[in-house]
């Protein structure tokens, strides 16, 4: 019962009658074995690649439109607020109603109008922090400065200053700040919305 | 190339590794009987492909378990069919599993020098057991929760450790996060890793044994193994006829097949006549590579193949989300696990020390009966005892699951489990939808907030017991001694107007079980004998005052429900007892905003109240509580929350998806 048969052994290396015919179907044997053994390892792996390349076809959850102050509340010098933003979001399956979603600085005009900056960095998406009105908005990771009215100052590698956001104008007559947030691609120079 | 080729294999030897492993000899030539084992790796290195991937999505805690698994199968693009290879093929692993261990026992492949090999094979058969076992509950779903939940209270019971076995196993004393984190780690971790070493071992001893070379086929061999095989599933099945009570219901057509089909093979093999001992195969020797491979890797597509077969045709089921105070009637184990359940039954098994022998002390002298196999099988005797043993123990296998099964196909509550079980998973799919995702505190919150669902079943719980639904108990089984008013489509005009029916309000459809049928509005509406016109125009203004869902106000508009007042205020002398649209109120239940949502709220908070039946209440519960005599309040059985959710449910008002 074991596999020791020398004599059957050295049948096998007999070579066949018809070389021709012997190679021709072992030629086949080799094309159908691999080409079967490729397409049935293929189904696993690439339903599972399917899967998980997913993600890159879906679209982001868009802007938000959001109130964030009173106008009244700004600071009446035109130095910087941090707001956070608060807002439904949906993370794979679960439905936040109230999730933290990013922060934005308010920032009153002298003409009585607001401008909104995503406190996200432009250059690689670290937390950007409001120094003084005279230096400005400071990243702290890569030690980078944009200017109140979000340009870029100096030093600065930020390919572009700070993301403006849209501030509805209407809605600020009545005194209400409402803003549309929206993250952006960082590092490049394009302001693309994700 | 060839430079670099050359390279690669000096410094890492994979040429003659791959060599090594691609020419090995075939003693006999490739042959479609040495697949199973090749076909078998190939399941598990499917299910380990499709299990990294859904690990990436997956997520072991109780609030998420079951949220990340729906997400799998209906939002990820393609993971119904990530789920569904990985499912299938577990399934289908399992039946491969066993043949690989019949087909080693026939060919005494377990004899001498191979013993050890044998040994780890069977340690993989319990590890791959244990993977499906753990893989089980992960989707944390009703179906998952309640078989583990057996399985473990089942570890529990070995004598002197049981308990902290099960705690350790189930990561407290309770089911929760880390009965999955642990679980989660076992199926995906630890046993898998158990799994690759043993089969490591495993391939490396089976090639350095090489194939157990089967026995030239000969037609007296195969007849020899059939007709043992035959002889010992028809002592079973007579055993199963001979010992199961109730043989109307049980036919053991899965283990009569089986019996059938072994006879038509013997058949087969006496017919084909002459003796052909003289070998009908080629002895020359085959290639591992291609001759072999090729064989195998038409297996293994056939495999494949079927796993897609069943992930179209069957789907994968994902049953509503684990809950521990939803008694789940179809809970079962996987199929594979079905004898061991159906065994737990017998009597021969009952209470304490029976549950003791039977879930632990009979699978242990079988196990052992297995593993001292290659020690019994030395000798040609003691072989043929093994293969009797490994027939008995799949015949039994067989017969006991075929019973299960059978079983369960004729008991109406576990059918009626796994209808609701589906209808619930349904509407759940649906309610995340509307909801358009799942709450953070999971997905079951959707159910216990949602009228369809948990309406039904506080219905079930508190009312069916005397108000049947449509002749049920709200959730599908026949409604038992109903002794109150049926109450589907309460408050619809059809309802209301068979109400108005003297006869049909004095049958067991209304009144007939209660002192009501006997009353003063049953005398009256004798007397007052409504005309079929006259009922659809009164039944037309009380459902107006309902409102139910799907109302529509009537042809005649506005003017004809008014005209039901009329006839209620005049005519019928309704007023006399029944407060009517805000005036009059009298001894009979007040009519204004009949059987609206307040309406009934309020009625099964306290028909006691004197808006309603007062103290002529017959036996109906004050369900949030009624002011006694004394002044005191006596606490109802249910919270505002659940009779709201009640009437949500009669009055048909859930959230719709086109809403």
């Amino acid at each position: 019962m074991t596999a020791e048969k020398p004599e059957e052994n050295q049948a096998a290396k007999t070579p066949s009658d018809q070389p021709d015919e012997t190679a021709r179907r072992e030629f086949i044997a080799k094309a159908v074995s691999v080409f079967a053994g490729g397409a049935i390892v293929s189904v696993p792996i690439g339903v599972g690649v399917a899967t998980l390349l997913g993600p890159a076809f879906k679209e982001g959850q868009g802007g938000i439109k959001i109130r964030l102050a009173a106008l009244e509340d700004l600071p009446g010098d035109g130095s910087p607020k941090l707001y956070q933003v608060v807002a439904e979001r949906k993370d794979a399956w679960t439905k936040y109603p109230q999730k933290p979603i990013g922060s934005v600085f308010l920032q009153k005009l002298e003409d009585g109008g607001v401008i909104a900056f995503n406190s996200s960095c432009p250059h690689a998406g670290c937390s950007v922090g409001f120094k003084s009105k005279e230096v400005g908005y400071y990243c702290p990771c890569h030690e980078s400065i944009f200017l109140l009215d979000g340009s870029r100052g100096d030093p600065c590698v930020s390919p572009r200053g700070l993301d403006s956001l849209e501030v509805d104008k209407e809605k600020l007559l009545n005194g209400d700040v409402w803003v549309t947030f929206q993250n952006f691609a960082a590092g490049i120079e394009g302001k693309k919305a994700i | 190339m060839k430079r670099l080729l050359d390279w690669i294999d000096d410094r890492t030897g994979i040429a003659s590794l791959t060599r090594e492993a691609l020419f090995e000899r075939v003693p006999g030539g490739a042959r479609w009987r040495y697949v199973w084992g090749s076909t078998l790796s190939f399941a598990i290195m499917v299910q380990f492909i499709t299990g990294i991937f859904l690990w990436m999505a997956y997520s072991p805690s109780a609030t998420t378990a079951w949220e990340s698994v729906y997400y799998i199968q209906n939002e990820m693009s393609y993971g119904w069919l990530l789920r569904g290879i990985h499912h299938w093929t577990a399934q289908i692993m399992v039946i491969l599993l066993l043949l690989h261990l019949v087909q080693v026992v026939i060919d005494s492949a377990y004899r001498a020098p191979r013993e050890f090999n044998f040994w780890f094979g069977v340690i993989l058969l319990f590890i791959t057991l244990a993977i499906s076992l753990t893989g089980y509950l992960l989707p944390w779903d009703q179906k998952g929760f309640w078989a583990t939940k057996v399985a473990t209270n089942l570890a529990g019971i070995v004598p002197f450790i049981g308990d902290d076995i099960q705690k350790v196993i189930i990561g407290g004393s309770d089911y929760g996060h880390h009965t999955l984190t642990r679980f989660f780690a076992l199926h995906a971790g630890v046993l898998p890793g158990a799994l690759v070493a043993l089969i490591v071992v495993h391939i490396y001893l089976f090639r350095r044994h090489g194939i157990t070379e089967a026995k030239p086929a000969t037609r007296a061999g195969a007849l020899y193994y059939w007709s043992l095989l035959g002889v010992v599933f028809g002592t079973l099945t007579a055993l199963a006829f001979a010992f199961e009570e109730n043989t109307k219901q049980w036919v053991p057509k899965i283990v009569c097949g089986v019996f059938l089909a072994i006879l038509i093979r013997i058949g087969f093999l006496i017919r084909s006549g002459k003796d052909d001992d003289s070998a009908t195969r080629p002895k020359r020797d085959g290639m591992f590579w291609p001759d072999q491979i090729l064989k195998d890797a038409i297996a293994c597509a056939a495999v494949m193949g079927a796993v897609l077969f069943f992930v179209f045709w069957k789907g994968t089921e994902l049953t509503p989300p684990a809950d521990p105070s939803q008694p789940y009637n179809a809970a079962r184990p996987d199929w594979y696990f079905m004898s061991l359940f159906q065994m737990l039954k017998f009597s021969a098994f009952e209470g304490a020390f029976g549950l003791l022998i039977g879930a632990i002390f009979v699978p242990s002298i079988l196990v052992t009966a297995i593993f001292i196999m290659p020690l019994m099988g030395q000798s040609k005797k003691g072989h043929w005892i093994n293969v009797v043993m490994l027939y008995s123990l799949i015949g039994g296998f067989v017969i006991l699951t075929a019973m299960g099964f059978n079983h369960d196909a004729n008991d109406e509550e576990y059918k009626q489990g796994v209808l609701n079980a589906h209808a619930e998973a349904e509407r759940l799919n649906e309610l995340i939808d509307i909801n358009g995702g799942i709450p953070p505190e999971g997905a079951l919150t959707l159910l216990y907030k949602d009228p369809k669902i948990r309406g039904a079943r506080l219905y079930a719980a508190n009312c069916a017991s005397c108000h049947p639904y449509g002749g049920e108990d709200g959730l599908g089984a026949k409604a038992k001694d109903p002794s109150a008013p049926d109450l589907k489509g309460v408050g619809s005009k059809k309802w209301i107007a068979g109400l108005l029916d003297h006869n049909r309000y004095v049958s067991e459809e209304y009144f007939g079980k209660t002192k009501f049928s006997k009353g003063k509005m049953a005398r009256h509406l004798k007397d007052i004998d409504m005309l079929p016109e006259d009922i659809e125009v009164v039944s037309a203004a009380l459902a107006s005052e309902a409102k139910v869902y799907g109302y529509s106000l009537p042809e005649g508009g506005q003017d004809f429900i008014d005209s039901g007042f009329d006839l209620m205020f005049e005519d019928f002398e309704c007023a006399d007892c029944h407060g009517i649209q805000g005036e009059d109120e009298g001894s009979g239940p007040s009519l204004t905003g009949y059987m609206s949502r307040d309406w009934m709220i309020d009625f099964i908070g306290d028909p006691t109240h004197e808006k309603f039946y007062g103290k002529k209440n017959d036996r109906m519960p004050s369900f949030l509580g009624a002011k006694q005599e004394d002044g005191t309040m006596k606490a109802g059985e249910l919270s505002r929350k659940e009779v709201e959710l009640i009437v949500g449910w009669l009055r048909e008002e859930w959230p719709r998806a086109s809403e």
